[in-house]
C-alpha cells in the first residue's frame, strides 16, 4: 500500500471511528441531551454567521470593510514578519509521537513525509477559513462562501511561506554566523523599508488635527494607503486577501488568479528549500508528548518550568492533618499563579488601555479612579474569581487515588480543598477592597457619603462569602457530575455532545448558585430591613454578616454531604467513560 | 500473632465484569505476600481496594485491626500504597513532599526519618528538585520514600522494581527485606517472578479475579501432580496454574480501567 492509501485509510478509518463511538455514547441521555443543545448552539452562530440573504455585499459597511482588510492584511504581513524574526531556526514541521513511531520507519521517502506533512496543513488551514467564516465571515463579507474559499487560499499560501521561510532559516543557520548575519540584514532591511514608507505616507498625509466623525476618519486612513509607497508595503497582503474579500463572483475571479500563482509559488519553493527534518521532528512530538502527560495528570495550568518559590508557611508535623491539602494548595496557588496572573494581567491591561484612550485621570486622580477601579475588580473576582482560582478539587481530582489513599475524610478533603482556593479569592477581594476604601473618593464625597464605610464593611463581608459559594458549586460538580464537569486534566472532550454539555453545565452552575443566594438575601432583607430604621446605614454591614452566615453554613452543610459523595466516588468508573 | 492484614470475600466489579472474585487471605506482621498473575487477573484492582483507593464491591478488609470500610482513616494510617506509575504533586520539591506526608501522618521527627530515607534512596541533594527534574527511578524511590516514612504497619507494591537500575533494584531488595524483619507486612504484585521468589514468604496466584493457589512455594509445589512438579520453577508453575485456570474458567472480559 502506498503512503498517500494509507494516509487515506488512516484518516477515513480515525474518522469513521470516532464517529461511531460518538453515536454509540448518544445512547446514555446525558450526551443525546449534550448533543442536541451543541447541535442548537451550532445551528444558531451558523445562521447567523452565513446569513444567506446578505450575499450580494451590499449588506457589509464601507467602515467594516476597510478595518477587515487592514486586519486581514495586517495579520499575513505579521505573520510572514513571524516567520523570519521570532522563533528558532529549525524546520516548523511538527510531528504527533505516533506519526514519527508509525511513519519515519515505514519505507517511504522524506518528499512523501513532507507531502503528508503539506496536506494536512492545507487542510488544517481549510478547517481555520471555516471557522473564521462562520464567526467574522458575515461581519466583514456579503458573500460568505466566496469568502471562505478565499481565506482558505490565503491560509494555506502563508502555511507554505512559515514552512519554506523554516527552512531557508534552517539552511542559513547551517552556515554559521554568516548566515544568521544575512537573514537579519533581509529582516532588518524589508522592516527599515517599511518604515520608511509609513513615515513617507504620514508625512504626505498627517493624521488630522480634529477628526469629526468615522468617516473622517476612513478616509483618511483610505488616502494613507494609497500612496504609493505604502501600497507597495500592503500590496502582498492585499493580493492574498483579495479573493476573500470580494464582494462577488466576478471580483472573486479576477482577484484568483494572483492567489493561484502565489500558491503554486510557495509549493514549489518548499521543495526547492527542503531540509532534512526527521531530528527536529522527534525532539519536538518528544516534548509536547511530555507536556501531555503532564496536563494528564492534572497539572493543567502551566506546563513550563516551575521555580519552587517559599512555601506561605511553615507546616508542622503537628496539628489536624487536612491543613497539608491547604497548604499544598496555596504552595500550588504561588507556583502555577493561574490565578494571580490572570489578575495582575487584568490589572496591567486595565491600565494600559486607560492609558492609551489617554485617560491621564488614572495617574493623577487616584481617589476618583484607582478607588473604583479596585472596588470594581473586587466584585469582579466574585464572578471571575471561582473560575480563575482552581487550586481545589477541579486541580486535584485527576489525582483521585492519591487523595484516596491519604489517612482523610471526604469531609476533610472537600473542605480543605475548597478551603485554599477560598482563602486566594478573599484575600484578594479584602486587598482590593482596602484599596478601594482608603484611596476611595471616601465619606467626604458627595451621595456616597453616609454609605462609604459601611457598605465597604458590607462588602468585605459578603463578597468572599459569595466567592466561597460560587466555589463550591464549582467543585460540587466535579465530584457529583464527573461525567459532565471534567476534572482540569488539560484534554478537553471534543465534539458536538461536549460542547452541549458545557453549556448547559455552565447554565446549571448559575441556576445553583443563585438558588443558593436566594435564602442569603431574602434573610438578610428581613433583618436588614427593620433595622434600616434605627440604625441606618450601618444596617448594611449587620444584614450582610447574616446573609455571609447563611452562605457560609450552606457550604458547611454542602462540604458535608459533598464529603460522603467523595467517598462514595469510583475512581475506576468515573475513568471508564 | 494476629495478622496485619485480613482479606475476607473481597469482591471487585466494574459494571458487569468481576474484575475480583470472593479473595481470602491473611498477611502476618514481618511476612511478604507475593501477588502473581496473569495481565488482567485482578492484581491492581485487589492492590487498590487494599489500599482504600476503589471501594470494594463485596467482602471485608482489616488493616492493623482496622476495617477499611467502616474506620477508613485508621486503617489507611496504618498501610502505605506504592503504585506502579508514581503520582506526585508537580509543584512540591521532593522535601516539601515529605513535610507534606508528616503533617498527613503526624510524623513528628519527620525531618531525621526524611534525610535517612533519602540517603537510603540516593537522593539526598535533590531535596529541592521538582518531581519533573527527576528521572523514572527517582522518582519511584521518592514513592517509596514518602510511603515508608510513616513506617507503615502495611505496605503494598505494585511492580515495586519499575524504573530501577541494577544497583537501585539491588538497594530496593534490601530495603524492603529489612522492614519485613522489622515487622511491616508486605504485599507485592510483580511480574518479576525471580523477585518474587527470591523475597515473598508465600505467594497468592490469581487468574480472572479468583485466587487460584495460596501458599508457599514447597506448597504450591506440593499440590501439583506429575513427575515434573518438584522441580519445576516458578515460571513453570506459574504458567500450569494459570493455564489450569483458563480451561476451567474464562477469565472475566471486558476492558479493564486504568
Amino acid at each position: 500500500m502506498s503512503l498517500p492509501r494509507a494516509v487515506l485509510f488512516l484518516w477515513g478509518a480515525s474518522f469513521r471511528n470516532r464517529l461511531l463511538r460518538q453515536l454509540a455514547r448518544l445512547r446514555k441521555p446525558r450526551y443525546l441531551l449534550g448533543a442536541l443543545v451543541g447541535l442548537a448552539y451550532v445551528v444558531t452562530v451558523l445562521s447567523r454567521g452565513l446569513n444567506l440573504r446578505a450575499v450580494g455585499g451590499s449588506g457589509v459597511p464601507q467602515g467594516a470593510r476597510l478595518f477587515a482588510e487592514l486586519s486581514l492584511v495586517g495579520s499575513a504581513l505579521g505573520t510572514v514578519f513571524a516567520a523570519w524574526a521570532l522563533g528558532r531556526d529549525r524546520p516548523s514541521l511538527s510531528f504527533t509521537e505516533s506519526e514519527v513511531v508509525q511513519l519515519f520507519p515505514a519505507p517511504v521517502t522524506r518528499r512523501a513525509l513532507l507531502h503528508y506533512k503539506l496536506v494536512r496543513g492545507l487542510l488544517g488551514a481549510t478547517v481555520g477559513a471555516l471557522f473564521a467564516t462562520l464567526f467574522v465571515g458575515r461581519v466583514v463579507s456579503g458573500a460568505p462562501v466566496l469568502f471562505f474559499v478565499g481565506a482558505s487560499l490565503a491560509l494555506g499560501t502563508l502555511y507554505l511561506h512559515s514552512t519554506a521561510a523554516s527552512f531557508v532559516r534552517t539552511r542559513l543557520a547551517a552556515w554559521g554566523g554568516w548566515g544568521v548575519a544575512l537573514r537579519w540584514a533581509g529582516v532588518a532591511l524589508a522592516v527599515t523599508g517599511a518604515a520608511l514608507a509609513v513615515l513617507s505616507s504620514l508625512r504626505e498625509h498627517p493624521f488630522p488635527e480634529e477628526v469629526g466623525s468615522s468617516r473622517e476618519l476612513r478616509q483618511w486612513l483610505e488616502s494613507v494607503m494609497e500612496t504609493p509607497g505604502l501600497s507597495a508595503v500592503l500590496w502582498p497582503g492585499r493580493v492574498l486577501v483579495g479573493p476573500a474579500l470580494a464582494r462577488d463572483v466576478d471580483g472573486f475571479l479576477r482577484a484568483l488568479p494572483p492567489v493561484l500563482g502565489l500558491l503554486a509559488a510557495h509549493y514549489v519553493w518548499v521543495l526547492l528549500a527542503e531540509v532534512p527534518f526527521e531530528e527536529t521532528a522527534v525532539v519536538r512530538a518528544e516534548t509536547r508528548s511530555r507536556e501531555r502527560a503532564l496536563r494528564a495528570s492534572g497539572h493543567a495550568a502551566r506546563v513550563g518550568k516551575l521555580s519552587p518559590r517559599k512555601p506561605p508557611f511553615r507546616l508542622s508535623a503537628r496539628g489536624r492533618p487536612e491543613v497539608a491539602l491547604i497548604w499544598k494548595n496555596l504552595i500550588a496557588r504561588k507556583r502555577l499563579a493561574g490565578g494571580a496572573g490572570m489578575f495582575l494581567l487584568f490589572v496591567v491591561m486595565g491600565g494600559a488601555l486607560a492609558a492609551m484612550m489617554g485617560d491621564a485621570r488614572l495617574f493623577t486622580d487616584t481617589r476618583r479612579v484607582v478607588g473604583p477601579l479596585a472596588l470594581t475588580l473586587a466584585v469582579l473576582l466574585t464572578v471571575a474569581g471561582p473560575s480563575a482560582f482552581r487550586m481545589d478539587l477541579r486541580m486535584d481530582l485527576p489525582k483521585l487515588d492519591l487523595l484516596r489513599a491519604m489517612p482523610l475524610t471526604g469531609r476533610q478533603v472537600v473542605g480543605a480543598e475548597l478551603a485554599a482556593s477560598a482563602l486566594s479569592v478573599g484575600g484578594f477581594q479584602l486587598v482590593l477592597l482596602a484599596v478601594a476604601l482608603v484611596l476611595g473618593p471616601g465619606a467626604e464625597a458627595e451621595r456616597l457619603g453616609e454609605w462609604w464605610w459601611p457598605g465597604g464593611l458590607a462588602l468585605a463581608v459578603l463578597l468572599p462569602s459569595v466567592s466561597l459559594a460560587g466555589l463550591f458549586v464549582q467543585n460540587a460538580a466535579v465530584v457529583l457530575l464527573p461525567a459532565w464537569v471534567p476534572a482540569d486534566t488539560g484534554e478537553r472532550t471534543r465534539g458536538l455532545e461536549a460542547m452541549g454539555q458545557r453549556l448547559l453545565t455552565l447554565v446549571g452552575s448559575m441556576v445553583v448558585t443563585l438558588a443558593g443566594l436566594f435564602p442569603a438575601a431574602v434573610l438578610a432583607m428581613l433583618v436588614g430591613w427593620p433595622l434600616a430604621s434605627v440604625l441606618g446605614a450601618w444596617a448594611l454591614p449587620v444584614a450582610a454578616l447574616v446573609a455571609a452566615g447563611v452562605l457560609v453554613g450552606e457550604v458547611w452543610l454542602g462540604v458535608m454531604a459533598l464529603g460522603r459523595a467523595f467517598e462514595r466516588l469510583d475512581v475506576s468508573e468515573d475513568r471508564q467513560e | 500473632m494476629d495478622s496485619v492484614l485480613r482479606v475476607e470475600g473481597l469482591e471487585k466489579l466494574y459494571g458487569d465484569v468481576k474484575a475480583v472474585r470472593g479473595l481470602s487471605f491473611d498477611v502476618a506482621p514481618g511476612e511478604v505476600l507475593g501477588l502473581v498473575g496473569p495481565n488482567g487477573a485482578g492484581k491492581t484492582s485487589t492492590l487498590r481496594c487494599l489500599a482504600g483507593i476503589l471501594p470494594p464491591s463485596a467482602g471485608s478488609v482489616h488493616v492493623a485491626g482496622h476495617d477499611l470500610g467502616r474506620t477508613p482513616v485508621q486503617a489507611k494510617r496504618e498501610l502505605a500504597f506504592l503504585p506502579d506509575e508514581p503520582r506526585f504533586f508537580e509543584y512540591l520539591t521532593v522535601w516539601e513532599h515529605l513535610n507534606f506526608t508528616a503533617r498527613l501522618y503526624g510524623v513528628e521527627d519527620w525531618e531525621a526519618r526524611g534525610r535517612a530515607l533519602l540517603e537510603e534512596m540516593e537522593l539526598s541533594g535533590k531535596e529541592k528538585s521538582l518531581p519533573g527534574e527527576l528521572s523514572r527511578g527517582m522518582k519511584q524511590k521518592l514513592s517509596i520514600a514518602c510511603g515508608f516514612l510513616h513506617s507503615p504497619k502495611l505496605i503494598l507494591l505494585d511492580e515495586p522494581l519499575t524504573g530501577l537500575d541494577p544497583i537501585g533494584i539491588r538497594r530496593m531488595k534490601a530495603s524492603l527485606r529489612r522492614r519485613a524483619e522489622e515487622g511491616a507486612a508486605l504485599v507485592l504484585s510483580s511480574h518479576l517472578l525471580p523477585l518474587v521468589e527470591e523475597l515473598c514468604h508465600r505467594l497468592l496466584v490469581i487468574a480472572g479475579g479468583r485466587a487460584v493457589a495460596l501458599g508457599s512455594l514447597a506448597e504450591i509445589r506440593a499440590r501439583l501432580s506429575g513427575p515434573e512438579a518438584e522441580a519445576a520453577s516458578l515460571e513453570e508453575l506459574f504458567v500450569r496454574i494459570t493455564s489450569a485456570s483458563e480451561d476451567a474458567a474464562p477469565p472475566a472480559t471486558g476492558t479493564r480501567p486504568p
